[in-house]
């Protein structure tokens, strides 16, 4: 087994990887915006709701998320006998993977989003407010930007910990790099399990540079 | 007619009654300065004529306009709240400016929102017909504003890289842009140590002869004396005392202002 060889098969699984990550935050991150709303709603069953969904979001495991998501559906059909719908197995492992991923982060986001939209001190509102703004002006124009300035250290955190937590998708068999790499070992070729490494450090450190270079840009001002 | 009447205002936090009957009048160009210790109800005054609070009780009147009702309580509806305090301005103990706008862009984000708003209901803003003209015409008064209060050389800069003075007088300017029929200021000086507190009351000084109609809550008992043609003294929620400086501050009536003023005296001002 060549190195070359080796390394485009690991490669062939990062893209798994890949689809995951980039899956989860395209909806996580709107999604969060909406649970955040929902947390911090003065409607209390509302409120309460969001809370009670994000607590159990955070506190059971990933991966039982992922299991839930992929095996609870075909089960209620079968219980009902309606017949579940019919892609090949590799999608809708990939589905339920990227559902499970996206409710789980927009949760986490959805309390960065919190932390951040409310330590906005109430002046910046008020500001606005007599200035004439509406409501949406004062949050697109006025708050927003300080909000993003505020979460993107969380943020980052977050999203590189999402790039490591993605080879959870194996557990319902999705062929990510950690699974391939297994299956090397189990043919007695230890190293690229080892090897899988590199690439997650490859793609976390180019994220913190994309994320070290947004927050010099929003340096100029200080909050 | 005065161009600003206040009548019967109440209004109370959680049973704790904070303005009890609040009234006074207000005529063009005038300055009227309220005084009085924390907590007698000042800056609430303040908050409810830009509409950060809305009275239980009360009569609000700007040029024959009837603003706010305590009798027919509308619903809020922001456009109309948003209407109704652009009569008002109001700077901020606390300046309030926005961090990640320059200076300039400060002074022209609500104008410039505006002006888009105003181009599209009404067909012009500030005498302009279209979107551009009306940035040059703000752009411009921004300028104007910023010699007033003598930052043109800080337009550029970001409030952090400001003093707290400087931050002052650009909220100033900030809220003249909207051409405020009434600019309040709340305790304008009391975040800012002796030595900054001067320039920003000198702009202040500086506006009244350039006929604003101002209300401004101050601890500044000497500058209050200067500037302001009327003096409102108010404890407990209740106007003690009202009248010219000469009057109010020179040979005060109630014994509660005789007290108040004479804590001021003791260290000479």
């Amino acid at each position: 087994m060549s190195f070359l060889n080796v390394t485009l098969q690991l490669l062939n699984g990062f893209v798994q990887n890949a689809i995951v990550f980039g899956v989860t935050l395209l909806f996580a991150i709107p999604l969060g915006l909406l649970i955040a709303k929902g947390s911090m709603s003065k409607i209390a069953p509302i409120k309460a709701i969001t809370r009670t969904f994000v607590w159990i979001i955070r506190g059971t495991p990933l991966m039982l998320q992922i299991f839930v998501v992929f095996y609870v559906p075909p089960l209620m059909a079968r219980m009902f006998g309606v017949p579940f719908f019919g892609f090949d197995r590799a999608f809708k492992a990939m589905l339920a993977a990227c559902i499970a991923f996206v409710i789980n982060y927009a949760a986490y986001f959805s309390e960065i989003y919190r932390s951040g939209i409310e330590s906005i001190p109430r002046g910046q509102y008020e500001a606005g407010a007599v200035l004439g703004m509406t409501k949406s002006q004062i949050f697109f124009k006025v708050v927003l930007m300080q909000v993003i300035k505020r979460i993107l250290p969380p943020m980052s955190n977050e999203i590189i910990t999402l790039v490591k937590d993605t080879s959870l998708a194996r557990v319902i068999s999705i062929p990510e790099i950690l699974k391939i790499a297994e299956n090397y070992s189990l043919e007695g070729l230890i190293w690229p399990l080892f090897y899988t490494g590199a690439f997650f450090l490859l793609f976390s450190g180019g994220l913190t540079l994309l994320f070290n270079f947004i927050e010099k840009k929003l340096s100029y001002y200080k909050i | 007619m005065p161009l600003l009447e206040v009548e019967n205002i109440r209004k109370s936090f959680g049973g704790t009654q904070v303005l009890t009957d609040i009234g006074f009048s207000l005529n063009k160009g005038e300055v009227l300065a309220i005084i009085g210790s924390s907590g007698s109800g000042k800056t609430t005054l303040l908050r409810c004529l830009n509409f950060l609070e809305t009275p239980d009780e009360g009569r609000i009147t700007v040029n024959g306009e009837l603003l706010f009702d305590g009798r027919t309580r509308s619903k809020k509806d922001d456009l109309k709240l948003r209407e109704k305090r652009l009569h008002f301005g109001l700077v901020f103990q606390s300046f309030n400016l926005f961090p990640q706008y320059t200076v300039f862009e400060n002074i022209t984000l609500a104008p410039k929102l505006l002006a888009k708003e105003e181009i599209k209901a009404n067909g012009s803003y500030l005498g302009a017909d279209n979107y551009k003209d009306a940035v040059d015409a703000i752009d411009k008064k921004a300028s104007e504003l910023l010699e007033k209060v003598g930052l043109v050389s800080k337009a550029d800069e970001y409030p952090c890289n400001l003093s707290g003075g400087q931050q002052q007088r650009v909220a100033i300017a900030r809220a003249l842009a909207l051409s405020p029929d009434v600019l309040c200021f709340d305790e304008p000086t009391s975040a800012l140590d002796p030595e900054l507190t001067g320039e920003v009351l000198n702009v202040i000084k500086s506006l009244k002869s350039s006929d604003s109609t101002m209300i401004v809550v101050t601890h500044e008992i000497g500058f209050a004396n200067e500037v302001a043609d009327r003096i409102i003294f108010m404890d407990n929620g209740l106007i003690e005392e009202e009248g010219p400086p000469e009057q109010v501050i020179g040979n005060p009536q109630s014994p509660r202002t005789k007290e108040f003023l004479s804590r001021f005296n003791q260290f000479g001002d």
